[in-house]
């Protein structure tokens, strides 16, 4: 407990400086903007803005981007019921009922309970983050090579489960992922893979400019492709943005029982701030009173589903964070960001870089009260950016995604690879294959393997010594349940039908 | 064209084996080593293999379990899509590599910032011409001077510093 104590204060002590502040603001506004305009997302901004973070160090790069998360979560929300857009995935749910309140003039207590619905989760979610991620790095510390490929494999298993689209399809990505993961010389025996003799492509196909053109170019592509249409923009007044002591009331154990969910949520593979808001509504609506208000304008259909989005993004930070693994796409940007600045996730990144977890997490707590606090306020401001045309806005997209992508390593590759991975993620997207597991792929692969053939070697190639250790096995059980029992109660299904 | 199709999920499947097949015998070359000391290829042909085998289960399922399906259905989630958009936007992300180095940062930035609001609003090209201009130099400014990226420079970004002080 002293640990955390301390840990916390020196957080926020480093937190505090002028320069973090600005760049915890400067990730809110971003990410509140980003999550205001539709398809474009706190990925595709991570993305974009993922080079530029070699000018700031670590501890600036992870505060600009938790803001960006935390923030686009708040303005999907902003969208979704207002103008029944939602920003991003998981704002989609909060459609349904926060479009409907705003229908009948109470868009401005929508606004509210989402706004404090979402401080809320994001405190607890950032509690959940010291405890669990301190935890779980004490016992990472003790895993191996075997633990480690496990770990990997479970992940990929989960995020096949949980991504979207057919499995074949998801299994199909990850192993492309993988297989694009090998790419470059083989760091343990030195062998060029995949190279053809190419010395740029020694080095390994590079993460960012497959995620940018994957989720930048290929949104807008998809975005440019539909035809433009006029959004009328509603005014909320300051006055309307109080809810009633009955909307309080019914909101405020919403908002806990969401912030819990998404956080247990976040902690899994996928995409699971939108799965956390589906899983928050269901629950809602089977605990309501009035179950008939929802789809109707139910405030607990506001509140708890949009402080699960903002809690499962707390969640998602852990095993990054403890375990060095991304299981969501925006992680592995943030992974990316750490690999710029030479730094390795991992249980040994706490212990060793204390003072950048720490900061950080006193930033995200700083970012969530700096978006509560400017973003109702400027509500209408953020709202506004909608009526910038989207055939203004793609372009500098565009042009900002090429020199975000040449300004790393200045490679013409990067930029062919941006062009090329732009064209094959708006393909992917248009006949529905999930991207994410292949970008994830791409990001675990070389590390399932590096652990596997480092496992191999110390068992002596003695694959049962590698399955039957304690933790091994029980996420192997895991893995295999999540995966076979859906498919047998489909199949029960299909049976009695 | 692009969309949710079965004739676009058998082009996917095609390519998908395609590559598939590409990887796992290339993958061959690679040396194997043993199960006690795996080598740089071990991996890669497991992938491989798997990539094939699933691309193809992939291809027999959009070929012949989808055929009745199918039927009548080509086109139906074409919709109506601006592809004069996606090919222009695609064309200037793919020629932008090629141009940066020769006509350096503004000029290529111009160009390909001006063909892409072009072909996006047809009707305003001097509206777009100096946005797209605003845009490179904005952005030269923004990214050379504020971030320190290092970006390739003529004679008019030369300028622009000299002004810029």
């Amino acid at each position: 407990m002293l640990e955390i104590t301390q840990g916390l204060l020196g957080g926020f002590a480093t937190a505090l400086k002028p320069l973090y502040l600005y760049y915890a603001l400067l990730g809110a506004v971003l990410g509140t903007i980003t999550g205001v305009l539709p398809g474009l997302g706190p990925l595709g901004a991570m993305a974009i803005l993922l080079s530029f973070t070699l000018s700031m160090d670590a501890t600036g790069a992870m505060i600009l981007f938790a803001g960006i998360y935390y923030g686009a979560m708040y303005g999907g929300s902003t969208t979704s019921i207002l103008l029944n857009i939602p920003g991003e995935a998981a704002s989609v749910v909060t459609c349904i009922d926060g479009y409907k309140m705003a229908q009948k003039g109470r868009g401005g207590a929508a606004l509210t309970v989402a706004a404090v619905g979402s401080f809320i989760a994001g405190t607890i979610s950032i509690l959940g983050l010291m405890v669990v991620a301190l935890f779980l790095s004490d016992i990472a510390l003790r895993f191996g090579p075997a633990e480690f490929f496990a770990i990997g494999v479970c992940g990929l298993i989960l995020l096949m489960r949980l991504s979207g689209g057919s499995l074949l399809q998801s299994f199909i990505m990850i192993l492309v992922g993988m297989a694009l993961g090998t790419v470059g010389v083989d760091f343990l025996a030195g062998t060029e893979r995949f190279t053809f003799g190419n010395v740029e492509l020694g080095q390994g196909i590079d993460f960012l400019p497959v995620a940018m053109g994957i989720f930048g170019i290929a949104e807008v592509l998809t975005t440019v492709a539909e035809k433009e249409s006029l959004q009328t923009v509603q005014k909320v007044k300051m006055r309307d943005l109080l809810p009633t002591m009955k909307e309080w009331k019914r909101s405020i154990p919403a908002m806990f029982r969401g912030s819990f969910l998404g956080f247990a949520i976040g902690l899994v593979p996928g995409p699971s701030p939108v799965i956390a808001t589906f899983v928050s509504y269901i629950s809602e609506k089977k605990i309501s009173k009035n179950p008939e208000e929802f789809g109707e304008g139910a405030i607990e259909a506001v509140a708890g589903p949009e402080a699960a989005n903002n809690d499962a993004v707390g969640g998602a930070y852990v095993p990054l964070f403890a375990l060095g693994i991304p299981f969501t796409p925006a992680m592995a940007m943030v992974l990316g960001a750490l690999m710029l600045h030479g730094l390795t996730p991992g249980p040994n990144l706490i212990k060793e870089k204390s003072e950048l977890f720490w900061a950080v997490i006193a930033s995200m707590y700083i970012g969530n009260f700096m978006l509560i606090v400017l973003n109702l306020p400027l509500v209408n401001v953020f709202v506004s950016i909608l009526r910038v045309p989207k055939n203004i806005l793609m372009p500098v997209i565009v042009i900002i995604c090429m020199i975000g992508v040449y300004s790393v390593n200045s490679s013409l590759l990067d930029l062919l690879m941006l062009a090329l991975f732009g064209f094959i993620g708006y393909i992917l997207r248009a006949v529905g294959f999930p991207v994410a597991p292949l970008i994830l792929a791409m990001v675990i692969g070389p590390m399932i393997e590096t652990s596997l053939r480092q496992a191999l070697n110390i068992t002596g190639g003695n694959i049962g010594d590698m399955i039957f250790r304690p933790i091994c096995l029980t996420l192997y059980i895991l893995a295999s349940l999540t995966f076979a029992v859906p498919l047998i109660m489909k199949a029960i299904r299909k049976g009695k039908g | 064209m692009i969309g949710n199709t079965p004739r676009n999920h058998k082009i996917i499947a095609l390519f998908l084996l395609g590559f598939s097949l590409f990887y796992f015998f290339g993958s061959f070359r690679l040396k194997m080593g043993t199960l006690k000391i795996p080598g740089p290829g071990l991996i890669p042909v497991v992938l491989g293999g798997l990539l094939v085998f699933c691309s193809g289960f992939y291809l027999y399922r959009v070929v012949f379990q989808n055929r009745r399906e199918s039927m009548g259905k080509e086109g139906s989630a074409e919709g109506d899509k601006n592809y004069r958009a996606i090919a222009g936007v695609l064309a200037c992300t793919l020629i932008y590599p090629f141009i940066l180095e020769p006509l350096k940062f503004i000029i290529a930035t111009f160009a390909a910032g001006f063909i892409m609001l072009f072909l996006l609003r047809p009707r305003r090209p001097l509206s777009s011409g100096f946005l797209a201009l605003s845009l490179a130099v904005g952005a030269f400014l923004v990214f050379s001077r504020l971030f320190g990226v290092a970006l390739p420079s003529g004679f008019l970004e030369n300028l622009i510093f000299r002004i810029g002080g």
